[in-house]
């Protein structure tokens, strides 16, 4: 028995958006946990954060990317089944009232947070700010996608200034911060950019809580695959996360295992590509 | 009786010969057939049951002589022999197909066996194997199903199984054999616990463990993959809806080394290796989407059945391989079949050397493991191992990857999420002498109750637990 697709549709010219039937997962599912999904038989298990789960459905934003993300955007429909879905993993983030909260994203995986933690924290009775930035308006979502319904104040930015304001999360971060109006940043995104804003909001002494992403397999803390250098001491992400406080993570580490299989994804993802344009899918 | 010819040699069991075997998974023993099985055992000289060393070896007590003698006493037709060994096998052991192929034999039952006072110990083990395979083989055990499975009695209550290893796919067989209408919830999408993500192909079939796995669809059992307990569901809300629970989670989380280097690419904890190539078919890669980097040198650290099956997964998937261990030949805990198994087809052994750091390229790759050397006391530690220092000496191993087998420690996914649940310091859970927990109606046993253990002792607690969960709902309903 698999996992019925409910909806899809194209956010950008490389995101679209998921949804999937999971009752299971959609009655307990929490803000700061995410999903381990497996396309088909040979498929292989890869994490997806979540954009929503209503009606005992999970939304997910989804990059695509290598082999399984496009495997789920070329041969998979409405009506159709994927092979596995678990969850919810992780441990969830604490909802509560703190004041002003900004939820910066730079990438999919975090413009799917962004709106579902800001929802929670709206209702949780804090000021909402989302900052969400892309690479230029190709890539930039439709409006109800966006974090705009959640949010008291949102700025979209893009990189090339296609778009929105020209330039990064992080820029108009500093500015709110120096406005004063920042209690605490929740984000994720590009661990790169992740790193800037550690260093960004450190100095201020602002609690900063982001997603660490690193390639997992099993999500539940069996395989040791994620671990992370957390406060000088290994972490898992998928079990002890995967949202932790920015500040005290080893990124340079975190950056460098995260790349662990790209020679082998690329080869993976070209074979692919030529399967699908012998058969004259693209 | 006539008094019988000691026959001091075993029957041997044929191999794949080990240029084929190190180029793929297939398994390695290939067992006996019906002749050389009702040979060897012939060479049993039937120690009466109440004495049979062989039974009190075997810690759940199979009787060992009983399917021996029902195996030869039907020489002349091997399915009424093989139905009546596998009836008595069953009595105390649903997964005979599976023991057979990883008990450590001769450490239980064959270490104690008369026989090896004069000359080989009979092979327990590979008997064991026989009987289950010639079943599945020929269909008997569709056969003798009908006669275990409950028939017309449906026992009042419903359990939860949380996790589908050993441990649990026993509980759920015996209870189902009763008449208890069962669930097991497996955080995997594949049920089977170590024996499908952890122990390769090459020693245990998949397809073996698939058709045990149907035995007990057929019983009744339901089994739910994707379901974390703790996260999906927690325990609270099964015991809303189910009279029993037993968690049968296992020891899933890997012990790291505390030394520098450990988050260096290349680096795998066992359990991440071999769930890549078990579960996820990364040998198959790209054919399956998981892949798996393995370079040209790999050291695995530790010397248990897991640094085994990590080594001859890494050896088949082209690597030259040196296991690395602290102590001595001796204090190896893997079979000795593995060992023997590894060292034939070329892993190297090196002893006495513990890692102290790994060392990356500047990639961030590994590139080599430093050692210190290590020397045995006389003096015994409380497992009457010797006890090992440092010599102050140190070596380099080179490596492009390296695989950590020191152990495992339980998952707390369920024990952080139900605060109720007792856990001693190491971990494990806490429960009375009918493997009840601290949370009543609440049952658990295998690895996620002795640290990692074994296969035979998590089946040994399934059956035991079934038992209290039986006697606990009995009592429930009769008293209500
Ligand atoms: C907690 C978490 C939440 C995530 N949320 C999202 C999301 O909402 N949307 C989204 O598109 N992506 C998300 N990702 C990343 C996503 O899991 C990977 O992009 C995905 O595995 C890509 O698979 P692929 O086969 O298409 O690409 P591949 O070619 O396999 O991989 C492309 C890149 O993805 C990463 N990756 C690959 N396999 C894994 C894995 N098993 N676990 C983690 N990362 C991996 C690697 O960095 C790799 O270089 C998330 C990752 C984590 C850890
Ligand atoms: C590589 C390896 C080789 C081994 N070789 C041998 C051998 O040759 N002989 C031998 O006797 N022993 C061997 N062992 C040890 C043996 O496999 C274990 O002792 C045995 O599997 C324990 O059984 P179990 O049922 O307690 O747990 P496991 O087999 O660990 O199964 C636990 C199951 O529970 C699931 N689970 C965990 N948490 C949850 C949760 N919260 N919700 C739902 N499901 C959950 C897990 O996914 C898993 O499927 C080996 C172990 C390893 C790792
Ligand atoms: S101890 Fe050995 S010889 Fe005696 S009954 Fe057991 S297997 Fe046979
Ligand atoms: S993904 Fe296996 S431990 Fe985190």
């Amino acid at each position: 028995m698999g996992y019925r697709i409910t909806k899809k549709e194209n956010l950008s010219a490389i995101d679209f958006f998921m949804e999937v039937e999971a009752p299971h997962i959609a009655h307990s599912w929490k803000v700061g946990q995410f999903v381990v999904l497996i396309a088909d038989e040979k498929g292989e298990r890869v994490p997806m954060s979540v954009y929503h789960a209503e009606d005992g459905k999970i939304g997910m934003f989804i990059r695509r990317h290598g082999v399984t993300t496009f495997k789920l955007w070329y041969e998979f429909d409405v009506g159709d089944e994927i092979f596995s879905i678990t969850g919810p993993l992780g441990k969830p983030i604490e909802v509560k009232h703190y004041g002003n909260v900004v939820f910066v994203s730079d990438a999919v995986c975090a413009q799917a947070e962004s709106y579902a933690t800001l929802k929670a924290m709206k209702e949780a009775g804090n000021y909402t700010i989302a900052i969400q930035t892309f690479e230029n308006a190709a890539n930039t979502y439709p409006e109800k996608y966006l974090a705009k319904s959640v949010a008291d104040e949102h700025y979209l930015t893009t990189e090339d200034g296609s778009i929105g304001i020209k330039g990064h999360y992080l820029d108009v971060l500093k500015e709110l911060i120096e406005k004063d109006k920042v209690d605490i940043v929740f984000g994720g995104g590009k661990l790169g950019s992740l790193v800037k804003l550690a260093e960004l909001t450190k100095p201020y002494g602002i609690p900063t809580i982001v997603t660490v992403r690193q390639i997992m397999v099993d999500g539940t803390g069996m395989c040791g695959s994620c671990r992370v250098l957390y406060d000088g001491e290994v972490k898992f992400a998928c079990r002890d996360g995967p949202m932790f406080d920015a500040h005290k993570i080893d990124w340079e580490d975190a950056i460098k295992r995260n790349a662990r299989f790209a020679k082998q994804e690329k080869l993976a993802k070209e074979m692919y590509m030529a399967k699908l344009k012998e058969k004259g899918v693209i | 009786m006539a008094k019988r010819e000691l026959i001091k040699e075993r029957v041997p069991t044929p191999e794949v010969p080990v240029e084929e075997r190190t180029k793929s998974f297939v398994e390695v023993n290939l067992g006996y057939d019906f002749a050389s099985a009702i040979k060897e055992a012939e060479r049993c000289i039937q120690c009466p049951p109440e004495y049979a060393p062989c039974i009190k070896g075997c810690p759940v007590h199979i009787n060992i002589p009983g399917f021996i003698k029902a195996l030869r006493e039907n020489s002349n037709n091997s399915n009424e022999a093989v139905k009546n060994a596998l009836r008595v096998i069953w009595n105390d052991n649903t997964l005979p197909a599976i023991t057979g192929r990883v008990c450590p034999q001769e450490d239980q039952c064959e270490a104690p066996c008369v026989m090896g006072k004069v000359g080989d110990p009979i092979n327990i083990g590979k008997l064991e194997r026989f009987v289950a395979d010639y079943a599945r083989k020929h269909n008997i055990d569709e056969e003798l199903l009908q006669e275990f499975a409950n028939n017309g009695e449906n026992m009042k209550g419903k359990v939860a199984v949380v996790g589908s290893g050993p441990a649990g796919l026993t509980a759920a067989g015996e209870l189902a054999k009763m008449g208890y209408k069962v669930t097991i919830f497996e955080a995997l999408h594949k049920p089977g616990g170590v024996l499908i993500y952890g122990i390769p192909e090459f020693r245990l079939p998949k397809e073996i463990l698939d058709k045990e796995i149907a035995k007990l669809i057929e019983l009744g059992v339901e089994i739910k993959p994707n379901y974390v307990i703790g996260k999906t569901l927690t325990l609270e809300e099964l015991l809303e809806e189910y009279d029993a629970v037993f968690i049968g989670t296992g020891a899933g989380t890997p012990k790291l080394l505390n030394i520098p280097g450990i988050l260096l690419d290349g680096i795998y904890t066992a359990n991440e290796f071999l769930t890549r190539i078990n579960l996820m078919k990364a040998y198959e890669f790209p054919k399956y989407d998981t892949p798996l980097t393995i370079g040209k040198r790999t050291v695995v650290i530790g010397a248990g059945n897991t640094a085994m099956d990590a080594a001859r997964s890494a050896l088949r998937m082209g690597s030259e391989v040196i296991i690395a261990y602290r102590r001595g030949r001796e204090d190896m805990t893997a079979r000795i079949e593995e060992i023997h198994h590894a060292e034939e087809e070329g892993v190297k052994f090196e002893f006495f050397l513990n890692p102290i750091e790994f060392i990356g390229d500047e990639n961030g790759k590994v590139k080599a493991v430093k050692f210190e050397k290590m020397k045995a006391l006389e003096e015994k530690d409380a497992k009457g191992k010797r006890k090992i220092v440092g010599t102050g000496e140190y070596i380099l191993l080179e490596a492009d990857t390296v695989v950590i087998a020191i152990g495992l420690e339980p998952n707390k996914v369920i024990s952080e999420e139900a605060t109720g649940l007792k856990t001693n310091p190491n971990g494990t859970l806490v429960v009375d002498e009918r493997l009840m927990t601290s949370i009543s109606g609440v049952f658990a046993g295998g690895d996620a109750i002795r640290g990692e253990a074994t296969v035979i002792l998590a089946m040994g607690d399934g059956k035991k637990a079934a038992k209290s969960i039986h006697e606990y709902i009995q009592k429930k309903y009769s008293s209500a």
